[in-house]
């Protein structure tokens, strides 16, 4: 059984308790053991790093630590928490210098240290790269059929964030969907970000980025969209209709957690899966 | 093992495949003679290197064997070879005995060190050559990269300049330039030439330090055969520029003529010294010079090193655009290509093969910023970007113009409104009158560290701004946002020490307008690409934290920070509920809740079934304390003191 920590980022655990749900069972499923930080703190999300990127590297390296502590590496669902992990260890790496002013900070107050050797890993490339997917073709209950378009965002897609995928032109979620039982969607705005950073403080421009992404799926065949980021669903899913209004383009397809679809066609959550079904029936394009 | 140093073909080959049936990798026959390939040749030509090219790499001793053999097969021994021993070289003739060892004749970037003291004077100072093209077709620009490539033998240091664009006035301070030109109609310039024509009828500059030299293309069946050319010569000559050779005329066969024109005009145009005077009498040396054959050469091989690829079949996928039918859509071939080809290779064979009229901007061969297209995704600038780098054997190679600015044509994008952004921006010196270092002229000179200038280079140390700037996601969706590439290099000058105080605080200004660096919504579509990206996302972080500490945390990007922060250092978690609160403020909220933000967040109706009160109280109750909440939103992290220890550590304003 693969043993790994789980870091649910920073919505995981409030708005988006739908991850939560879901990935315990997809685990178990995939015989992946997932070992709980219960000291782990929030990444600081790219806000607190306006400020001081000190404090941010600081509380990153700090959750790294913490699976570094436990001999194991660490698997989140977020796009981005994945990405501030990956830029954290990397600047450290980087320079050394400034890795042992963040190490002095970390032992000072949590007496434990990151010396590099656990690595952040994003549940897509964990399951395309470490589990596989014919073992993924062959656990699945509940075949998609139906046209998912993937979004990956731009947090992790670069070099040394998206595993061996290419960052421009990714494929992974697409063959995941594959191998899922769906038929996956090519779209050129896959990798575009949608803002979610500054909803809350550029709303009118973060709301036309988002309605680009999804008018773009939907143009090309997407009866469902499957995010890879936990914090960018917020744009996708709860900002979908007023971006379409601010727009005036075609927003309106359902958007689900990377780790929802999954579960979903391992078997879990049949009663939310046929919900999400009805939903793609009725308004999908 | 022989190692081969150069080939060639001597006259009075009878075609007889033999060698090419031996060596297929060096030699191709043709109608008339055997050839040296191109792709084997320090000189990238084809033909039968009467000139001693170099064979590029190591072919010289992978292919040593094969090529003696070739030339023992020869019934008519034809083939020439010079063989590399031990550090020296070996003339042969043909298949016969070695002859005596002789110094190693290898060629020579800087000046000979048994040049004369006239010449390595000449070498001493600016060796720029600027090489002009009106192309319609591509002819004329490829004429131009070819010459731009012999330049180096003579010390000279080739810039390739489109006319398109150029500026007249620039002329007066070219030393040496060769024009190649096209004609186009009847006796018309060529499109990328006819503004730069204008504008040198309209208003020329004074010539007086500048040597030419012009190769006009044309078609001798028409009546204004070159004709362009002529106008080029003639104008150039009337304000007062010297013509160092004639001009050359070409016919649609015109690769000959132009060899024969650049054999005698680059040495030439290569003894015009900085002051801008033709020393004619160095041109015998400077001949000898540029054919390598110095016997005083310095010894070793100072020739660059050229990266050979496999070739590659690829598919390519070409974005076109025709403004005037408004039309737009995707050219889609099969084509095989050297792997280390660059993009802009790839679209000049395009240019001269498939299509003419394929648009696109051209540089010089060594990453020129304003060659910025999309490939594959990334941005990148087509003249230093490799096909091997962006695919491998069978894959796809997608070009489109680059992103954030309007397309002109094909791949020609509307660069004004960066430029205007930039312009209004004023990145560029200003500073105060100060104490300290001054020039001749009396103005105060700021002064920097060494370490400081090193940091500050560093920092600001990417392709091009251009590119920067496009790499926004955010650009394309805000039309008041002045962008990446603009705003990185005000805060590059706001950080120089040089900068006067006035200027610094107006740039400081600038960047908190509404315009201004908290327009990007997004610094990870900045991250992604490589160093460059992670520089500029990194400066435009720095400038947002010297804003937030300038206004105190006010406005809706303070607040955003302020209470992220905030809520992190009470529980070690994020509190949506206190950020919408604090950041949206209640009008806000208001807002969302009859915009049906709210009710798609709170109620699950988009979610897939799970708990609608889970969602409901994490956004909408308030904070933490009420005892109604579930435990996994609010509580704290375990040891959160030690969270909180951090950031009485680091930052103790949250």
């Amino acid at each position: 059984m693969a043993k790994i920590t789980y870091y649910p980022g920073n919505v995981a655990r409030a708005g988006a308790s739908e991850v939560e749900d879901m990935i315990q069972p997809l685990c178990r499923a995939l015989n992946i053991q997932l070992v709980e930080l219960p000291r782990s703190s929030s990444d600081g999300g790219n806000i607190i790093k306006q400020a001081t990127p000190k404090l941010q590297d600081a509380l990153v390296a700090r959750n790294l630590a913490l699976a570094e502590n436990k001999g194991l590496d660490v698997l989140t669902t977020c796009a981005s928490s994945h990405a501030i992990m990956c830029n954290t260890a990397q600047d450290m790496a980087r320079d050394p210098v400034y890795a042992s002013q963040i190490n002095n900070l970390v032992v000072r107050t949590s007496n434990i240290e990151y010396t590099g050797e656990s690595k952040s890993w994003h549940l897509l490339h964990y399951l395309v790269e470490e589990i596989g997917l014919e073992k993924i073709r062959n656990a699945v209950k509940n075949p998609l059929k139906m046209n998912v378009a993937a979004y990956y965002g731009p947090d992790m897609q670069r070099e040394g964030a998206c595993g061996n995928d290419d960052p421009f032109m990714p494929t992974y979620m697409e063959q995941l969907f594959e191998a899922l039982g769906g038929h996956a969607v090519d779209y050129d705005s896959k990798c575009q970000s949608v803002g979610s950073t500054s909803v809350l403080s550029l709303e009118d421009t973060s709301l036309s980025m988002t309605a680009a992404v999804l008018s773009d799926a939907i143009d090309s065949g997407a009866e469902l969209v499957v995010s890879a980021c936990t914090i960018s669903h917020v744009n996708l899913d709860s900002y979908q209709s007023k971006a379409g209004r601010v727009s005036g383009k075609n927003t309106i397809v359902p958007v689900c957690h990377l780790s929802e679809i999954v579960a979903f066609a391992l078997g879990f959550y049949p009663d939310r899966f046929a919900q999400l079904r009805t939903r793609v029936r009725l308004i999908g394009s | 093992m022989a190692v081969v140093a150069k080939v060639w073909i001597d006259e009075d080959c009878i075609t007889c495949d033999a060698c090419q049936d031996i060596c297929p990798e060096v030699f191709e026959v043709t109608d008339d003679s055997s050839m040296i390939l191109a792709a084997v040749r320090t000189d990238g030509l084809f033909d039968r290197n009467e000139g001693g090219s170099l064979l590029t790499g190591t072919l010289g001793a992978e292919l040593g064997d094969i090529i003696l053999e070739a030339a023992e097969a020869c019934p008519v021994e034809v083939i020439k070879f010079e063989l590399v021993g031990d550090g020296a070289a070996v003339t042969e003739v043909a298949a016969e005995a070695p002859a005596e060892i002789a110094p190693a004749a290898v060629a020579a970037v800087a000046p000979a060190a048994g040049a004369s003291d006239e010449l390595n004077a000449v070498f001493a100072g600016d060796r720029t050559i600027n090489i002009l093209f009106g192309s319609q077709t591509g002819n004329a620009a490829g004429l131009a990269e070819k010459t731009a490539k012999m330049a180096g033998n003579y010390g000279l240091e080739a810039k390739v300049v489109d006319m398109d664009g150029l500026d007249p006035a620039s002329l007066a301070s070219m030393k040496r330039v060769m024009i190649i030109t096209s004609t186009w109609g009847e006796g018309e310039m060529p499109d990328n030439a006819e503004s730069a024509w204008n504008a040198i009828n309209a208003n020329g500059p004074g010539l007086g330090s500048t040597h030419f030299s012009i190769c006009a293309i044309g078609d001798s069946s028409y009546d204004e055969f070159c004709k362009a050319g002529h106008d080029w010569n003639g104008k150039l000559a009337a304000l007062g520029g010297k013509e160092a050779h004639p001009l050359q005329e070409c016919d649609v066969d015109f690769d000959a003529p132009w060899q024969l024109w650049v054999n005698e005009a680059l040495p030439l145009l290569a003894c015009v010294d900085s002051s801008g005077t033709l020393q004619v009498e160095l041109l015998e040396e400077m001949k000898a010079y540029g054919s390598g054959d110095d016997d005083d050469a310095v010894e070793g091989d100072f020739t660059p090193g050229k990266i050979v690829r496999e070739e590659l079949t690829i598919t390519l996928e070409l974005f076109r655009y025709c403004p005037e039918a408004a039309e737009s859509g995707w050219d889609t071939l099969t084509c095989s290509v050297p792997g280390h080809a660059t993009v802009q290779d790839l679209l000049i064979s395009m240019q001269q093969d498939v299509d003419g009229s394929l648009a696109f901007r051209r540089g010089s061969g060594a990453g020129t910023p304003t060659t910025g297209i999309r490939v594959n995704g990334r941005v990148a600038l087509s003249d230093s970007t490799m096909i091997a780098d962006l695919t491998s054997d069978g894959g796809r190679v997608r070009v489109e113009p680059l992103p954030g600015h309007p397309v002109v044509r094909d791949l020609i994008v509307d660069t004004s409104r960066y430029e205007n952004h930039r312009s209004r921006a004023e990145p560029w010196m200003r500073t105060d009158p100060r104490e300290g270092e001054r020039l001749p002229s009396g103005a105060a000179l700021g002064t920097m560290e060494p370490a400081l200038a090193t940091a500050l280079h560093l920092a600001g140390d990417v392709q091009s701004f251009q590119l920067i700037q496009a790499m926004s996601d955010t650009l394309a969706h805000d039309s008041h946002y002045e962008g990446p590439g603009v705003h990185f290099q005000q805060w590059l000058r706001a950080k120089d020490p040089r900068t006067g105080q006035e200027q610094r605080r107006s740039i400081m200004n600038s960047l908190l307008q509404r315009d201004g660096v908290w327009s990007e919504a997004d610094h990870a579509s900045l991250m992604r690409f490589g160093e460059d990206g992670r520089l500029a996302a990194h400066s435009l972080n720095e400038a947002r934290m010297q804003l937030l500490n300038q206004t105190k945390y006010a406005g809706k990007h303070g607040r955003l920070v302020k209470w992220y922060g905030r809520s992190v250092k009470w529980t070690g978690k994020v509190n949506e509920t206190t950020l919408y609160r604090q950041v949206l403020g209640p009008l806000g909220l208001v807002g969302n809740v009859f915009s049906g933000v709210s009710a798609r967040m709170a109620l699950a109706f988009t979610r897939n079934g799970s708990p609608p009160i889970r969602s409901l109280q994490s956004l909408l109750l308030p904070p933490a304390g009420l005892g109604r909440i579930p435990n996994m939103i609010n509580s704290k992290v375990h040891d959160y003191h030690e969270v909180v220890s951090l950031f009485n550590e680091i930052d103790q304003r949250f």
